[in-house]
């Protein structure tokens, strides 16, 4: 009898999980931040239509996955859409934030991303994004840093089972 | 309205952080140590912001603060935070990449059939130790060293961090070294070259018992190099009874396979989309 009782909870705590984990993948895509793709100038290989559509909708997803590791601190946030160097800067960038007590909070103006490279192979694309954002650094609840940047990055995004993962970004100041 | 508000947010963070003052280096080179100069006098608080680091830690308003080269050594915008007791001050300084010395070598594929023009793709992303991009163009030297043959090279110059080439494959089967260098780092990548489809495939047939033996000539490319075992032979026959396809894997550079006919029979054989030669058959011969 208990057992049953135990099964029918197991069950409808994996329901509510389902539903819980939609909801969140629908206020994730509310959320994402703008981005505007550009691919005119892209070489060697061309861009398919499938990637056309995935390159934009994954990059804004690692933007907001990433601002929101970075205000509340989780770095498991960035295992869904970041790898390599760019995922161990970020986790990096997280651990130290926690040990100093910091959080920063990102205001996302959008993002020109422009497509420079993408290997014949299909295995990596070079992109370069301007991105508006207004920059809040808090020392506990202290705001001690504020200010609306733009900065450029130079991105590598390789393909991973079901999206396009970013690698590298490397910042500099908007010419 | 928002941007006005986030003006005079800023402009307050100015006034606030008249007394104490800050002046990095507008420039750095990614792994060296930098001091940055304050200005103010008491207690304060110094934060360095970048791509991989927030660190925090108490200084005197005033003095020089020192920057390890560790916390420089990726390259991107850096902030640089003091906080004393009449506000905080900030200043943005770049971190730019250090010379180039590594290289990201990516070779596709790592199997490829001999005689393909243009098949292999050869892209190396350049950066420093530290693994920051190095955008301005670089030379990178891309060079092919067969197993016995002469070294080639080409020399391409990067674009955005990235140069590449594409290859074709030799004529003949087996491993192929290629390399990029720049700087120290000299990356190497093998690729294997296989043979590619069937050429002139064909097949012979002689009695065994009440069946056909059927059985393939060593089964090669049109430059000569047998086709891997494992690759599929289709043989198809065709008889009173009807049509039955029956797939073999070459073993030991042949494909064979026992058929019963009855009566008389077609017999063709395939591997991939090329096609050998047919033999006609009778049951009872």
């Amino acid at each position: 009898m208990g057992l049953r009782y135990s099964s029918i909870l197991a069950l409808l705590a994996a329901l509510a999980c389902v539903v819980l984990v939609r909801e969140l993948r629908v206020l994730a895509k509310e959320n994402a931040p703008r981005v505007q793709l550009h691919a005119d100038n892209l070489g060697p290989r061309s861009i398919e239509d499938l990637t056309s559509k995935s390159i934009p909708r994954d990059y804004a997803l690692a933007w907001q996955t990433m601002e929101q590791a970075l205000e509340e601190n989780r770095p498991g946030l960035l295992d869904g859409y970041f790898t390599g160097i760019a995922k161990q800067d970020l986790t990096q960038r997280v651990h130290s934030q926690i040990k100093s007590g910091l959080h920063t909070r990102y205001q996302d103006g959008g993002h020109k991303l422009e497509a420079i490279f993408y290997s014949p192979a299909g295995d990596v694309m070079e992109l370069r994004d301007r991105a508006k954002l207004d920059i809040e650094i808090m020392d506990g609840g202290k705001v001690i840093y504020q200010e609306p940047v733009s900065i450029e990055y130079t991105v590598t995004m390789t393909p991973g089972a079901d999206r396009w993962l970013v690698r590298e970004m490397q910042a500099s100041v908007k010419p | 309205m928002r941007s006005v508000l986030t003006a005079f947010i800023v402009c307050l963070f100015a006034l606030a952080a008249g007394a104490a003052e800050l002046h990095p280096p507008a420039q750095v080179t990614a792994g060296n140590s930098i001091t940055i100069a304050t200005s103010g006098s008491g207690d304060a608080t110094f934060y360095l912001i970048g791509q991989s680091v927030a660190s925090k830690r108490h200084v005197q308003a005033g003095t020089e603060i020192a920057v390890d080269s560790e916390q420089l050594e990726r390259a991107g915008i850096y902030t640089a935070i003091l906080c004393a007791s009449d506000g905080c001050a900030s200043a943005n300084f770049v971190v730019t990449p250090a010379a180039p010395n590594r290289l990201s070598f990516l070779v596709h594929p790592s199997r490829v059939p001999v005689d393909s023009p243009n098949r292999i793709s050869a892209v190396a992303f350049v950066q420093d130790n530290f693994h920051n991009f190095v955008l301005k163009s670089e030379a990178v030297k891309f060079s092919v060293l067969p197993k016995d043959g002469k070294e080639i090279s080409a020399t391409r110059n990067s674009e955005n961090g990235v140069a590449w080439v594409r290859l074709s494959s030799a004529k003949k089967e087996g491993p192929t070294r290629l390399g990029a260098e720049i700087g120290h780092a000299n990356e190497i990548r093998v690729v294997q070259q296989v043979a590619a489809d069937a050429c002139n495939l064909r097949i012979k047939a002689s009695r065994a018992k009440k069946d056909f033996l059927v059985e393939t000539d060593p089964v090669k490319d049109c430059s000569g190099n047998s086709v891997p075992d494992g690759t599929v032979v289709s043989f198809t026959k065709v008889d009173e009874a009807g049509k039955a396809t029956v797939d073999v894997p070459i073993k030991r550079g042949v494909a064979k396979v026992e058929l019963p006919v009855d009566g008389r029979a077609k017999i063709t054989v395939a591997s991939g989309v090329v096609t050998g030669n047919e033999l006609e058959v009778a049951g009872g011969q």
